[in-house]
């Protein structure tokens, strides 16, 4: 069985006066288990080249699960972002540099995940999938 | 203004062949943001949700941080939004998201089981005229 850890840390100095400091541990595992996810499709990167919508990953592709997806958009230029939407509704916004992390249960066609670039020049997402079958 | 750095590092020994690294980090610049532990009541949406982000409470853009603080996988959180059917994340007992969230729309949390314990935070830039604790 594969383990494989997640861990987020969140500091700051400057945003409250007592300064902020977390730092928490998951491990991925299948629902309801204390499986871990033993399929990956590694870490990958996706360029778009249009301000169209492209489907990240296929809600009907993957098992009803809890699958765990992690998303960077690797721009620079600090006004791109990616539209990210999760059942046909807008999660948010990804802006350059931010990062996401999170589960998804992916149990049909209508639970896609797609990504609208806002900009028609190159744009690369960089992305993992750890799959729950 | 004032920075949150957001971290976020995934490793396997197991799950390829190779040894899985990724650290990522980002800067946010905000000038808001909190960290809360509450319980969350509604077991069906829109019945007793825990709110955990107000309409237009940030402008333009705001993550979340989650976590169900509940030791069982089983015992879920779900996170929507007040104005879509479907939802946004579904979180087992012990997991956390970090996401961006649509700034828009009021954010809730209902859970499998009442009292359910989470931890949260929203981060970005206040927008005055629609206060989290209200006006």
């Amino acid at each position: 069985m594969a383990t494989t850890n997640a861990t987020i840390t969140l500091s700051s100095s400057d945003l409250t006066g007592d300064a902020l400091a977390l730092s928490t541990t998951t491990s991925l595992t299948k629902a309801g288990t204390l499986t871990g996810l033993t399929q990956t499709t590694g870490v990958g990167r996706k360029t778009t080249s249009a301000t169209a919508q492209y489907t990240l990953f296929d809600g009907d592709a993957y098992a009803n699960g809890s699958h765990k997806v992690y998303l960077k958009n690797t721009s620079t230029v600090a006004t791109e972002y990616l539209t990210i939407e999760i059942n046909s509704e807008q999660m948010g916004k990804l802006y350059a540099g931010d990062w996401a992390f999170f589960p998804w249960e992916a149990n049909a066609d209508t639970n896609d995940i797609k990504i609208t670039p806002s900009v028609s020049t190159s744009l690369t997402l960089e992305y993992a999938l750890f799959i729950d079958e | 203004m004032a920075s949150v750095r957001a971290t976020l590092s995934l490793s396997s020994a197991g799950v390829l062949s190779s040894p899985l690294n990724i650290s990522v980090n980002s800067n946010l610049v905000v000038d808001s943001g909190s960290l809360i532990r509450a319980k969350v009541k509604g077991t069906a949406a829109d019945t007793n949700d825990l709110a955990v982000y107000i309409a237009n409470q940030c402008s333009e853009r705001a993550y979340l941080y989650i976590k169900n603080l509940e030791t069982e996988l089983e015992s879920y959180i779900y996170v929507h939004n007040d104005t879509d059917t479907g939802l946004v994340a579904k979180i087992g007992g012990g997991e956390f998201a970090f996401i961006p969230i649509n700034p828009d729309k009021k954010h809730e949390v209902y859970a499998t089981r009442v009292d359910t314990m989470i931890e949260y935070g929203v981060f970005g830039n206040d927008n005055s005229a629609a206060p989290y604790g209200g006006t």
